[in-house]
């Protein structure tokens, strides 16, 4: 492979997270074409699938990224008319750890997806939606942390043609010094896809001085009669509320982790099965109760 | 059972330059008694529930305070609390994430852990958590939703009742307790809050108006104005309050 083809930050979409760098010397196989990078890195790996659900099936997937070294994994699903596609994709250590879903929406299919990024040297969880038919409905959540030394990047296109689609994003995420997030979402709203209904929601704490987040939420809306709307915010734990928590006798350190994990927890989505659901929760607590050791 | 003795206190505000508020504060608050302490807007009261809690931001730079003999200010918020200490905030804090329930119980077994006391049980926790949710009339949906968000004034205040009757504590400060509650919130609010009066127990309890002395009956009343107790006295001072305003009292005070 040539080093030229991974983008570097002085590309638009890594910026904040600078693949060619992260992967330099490590030179892995990567397949030729116009899939995205990621996608072809996956290919090269070995690690690529690509599949179709069938109108009106339903297929759950969950995938785990952050394997030892250089894990990259990628995913290409079209979900025919009426059908549901559910994803969970649990990132969790590994130096670097990539992964790309790219899932094409028929009229009336679904497509449900929830990320949790503990973070890597590099890790990037990368989905691209297609809303192609009427009336889909696409709903994209996460959660992310970013201790020291890690880096977790969620980014995330839906481009929509079709009619109809209701489109929901919340994700949510803390770092802590030395760590860095990133969210970069994208809702492309073509001529097309009228009566859209889209909102988009990232919400960041940064949890000690030294701690980064870059956020880039985009609507590029060009159909005139739709419902679109984001919301972005960066901020730190309430003093009022750790305050509040330890005049009842909780301990500060306690405080802190039980006022960051309802912040996150509120990112999980309603429809996640209680195994998937404990998993999470209990990755949430060992990552807060291990940064607060 | 909590001497304060030459009270000095300044507050930093985020964007401003520090202000002392309390100007020499000291009061002997006798166990199994109930002191009322009134007094103007900004005369410190509420500062002083905060300095007593150790709120982040209220520095004390003189004098004491001693709870059951100990230096209070050697201790952190959730120490205090473990020692008995509690505080019914006067505007309490919405902790979405957190049901109420789940909360009220972390800290009773973080306070027993302090103590090096045992947990207490959940069925132990549910029973009590049904007597007292039932005293102040509170429904059981109300405990399973997220600490203080979407609730009213009054249901807060409720809610802040029903923390101390399920924790126990000994020295009970009441920031404001009669505002935002209408009066048959305040019966309930107060029935509870004299349940817990008695021998062992004792308590702040900070207002503006009379009203709340009705339900309460305190032993004695306490004048804070610019930051000094002005005045002390029994039941009979607040009526004179409510008579005279704080003008006249303030004024008499310094005569």
């Amino acid at each position: 492979m040539s080093a030229l083809a991974l983008p570097n930050r002085r590309v638009e979409g890594w910026r904040w997270s600078d693949l060619s760098a992260a992967l330099r010397g490590a030179e892995p196989p990567i397949a030729a074409g116009e899939r995205h990078v990621i996608a072809r890195l996956a290919e090269g790996a070995g690690k690529f699938s690509k599949f179709e659900i069938e109108a009106g099936g339903s297929r759950t997937e969950v995938e785990r990224v952050g394997a030892t070294g250089l894990d990259v994994q990628a995913l290409d699903v079209d979900v025919r008319a009426g059908g549901t596609f559910t994803l969970v994709s649990i990132q969790s250590g590994g130096d670097v750890a990539l992964a790309h879903h790219r899932v094409r929406l028929a009229a009336g299919a679904s497509f449900r997806h929830f990320v949790l990024a503990e973070g890597a040297r590099f890790a990037r969880i990368e989905a691209e939606v297609e809303i192609v038919g009427a009336g889909a409905r696409a709903e994209i959540n996460g959660v992310y942390f970013a201790a020291t030394g890690r880096h977790a990047d969620l980014t995330s296109q839906v481009r929509l043609e079709g009619e109809g689609a209701q489109v929901r994003q919340l994700v949510r995420g803390v770092a802590r010094k030395g760590g860095r997030g990133v969210f970069q979402g994208k809702f492309k709203v073509e001529r097309t896809a009228q009566k859209t209904d889209a909102e988009m929601e990232h919400n960041a704490m940064l949890l000690e001085e030294g701690a980064e987040v870059f956020a880039k939420p985009e609507l590029e809306i060009y159909a005139d009669d739709v419902k679109c709307s984001h919301g972005n915010t960066a901020g730190q734990l309430d003093e009022a509320a750790v305050f509040y928590l330890r005049s009842r006798g909780i301990p500060e350190a306690e405080a802190r982790a039980m006022i960051t994990r309802a912040f996150l927890i509120e990112a999980l989505p309603d429809w996640l099965d209680d195994v998937v659901r404990s998993e999470i929760e209990q990755r949430i607590d060992t990552w807060l109760g291990g940064a607060h050791a | 059972m909590l001497e304060l003795s030459n009270l000095h206190a300044r507050v930093t505000p985020e964007d401003g330059p520090a202000r002392e508020i309390l100007k020499g504060v000291s009061l002997n608050l006798p166990t199994g008694e109930v002191h009322a302490i009134m007094g103007p807007n900004g005369s410190g009261k509420s500062t002083l529930s905060y300095v007593l809690t150790g709120r982040p931001g209220y520095e004390v730079t003189s004098g004491t305070a001693k709870l059951d003999g100990d230096d209070l200010f050697a201790l952190a918020p959730e120490e205090r609390a473990a020692k008995g200490l509690f505080l019914s905030f006067q505007y309490p804090v919405e902790i979405p994430g957190v049901p109420v329930m789940t909360f009220v119980r972390t800290a009773l077994n973080a306070q027993q852990k302090t103590r090096g006391q045992p947990e207490v049980s959940a069925p132990a926790f549910i029973k009590k958590s049904r007597e007292v949710s039932a005293r102040l009339k509170m429904s059981d949906d109300m405990l399973k939703r997220p600490l203080n968000v979407g609730f009213s004034g009054g249901e807060k205040k409720r809610l802040e009742i029903y923390q101390m009757m399920m924790l126990e504590p000994r020295v009970m400060i009441l920031d404001e307790t009669d505002s935002g509650l209408d009066i048959d919130a305040l019966r309930i609010v107060a029935e509870g809050v004299n349940a817990m009066r008695g021998a062992g127990r004792s308590m702040l309890v900070i207002t503006h108006y009379q009203r709340l002395l009705d339900y309460i009956k305190p032993d004695k009343v306490h004048v804070l104005a610019a930051g000094r107790i002005i005045k002390s006295g029994g039941p009979e001072l607040a009526l004179e309050l409510e008579k005279s305003g704080y003008d006249g009292v303030i004024a008499g005070a310094n005569a």
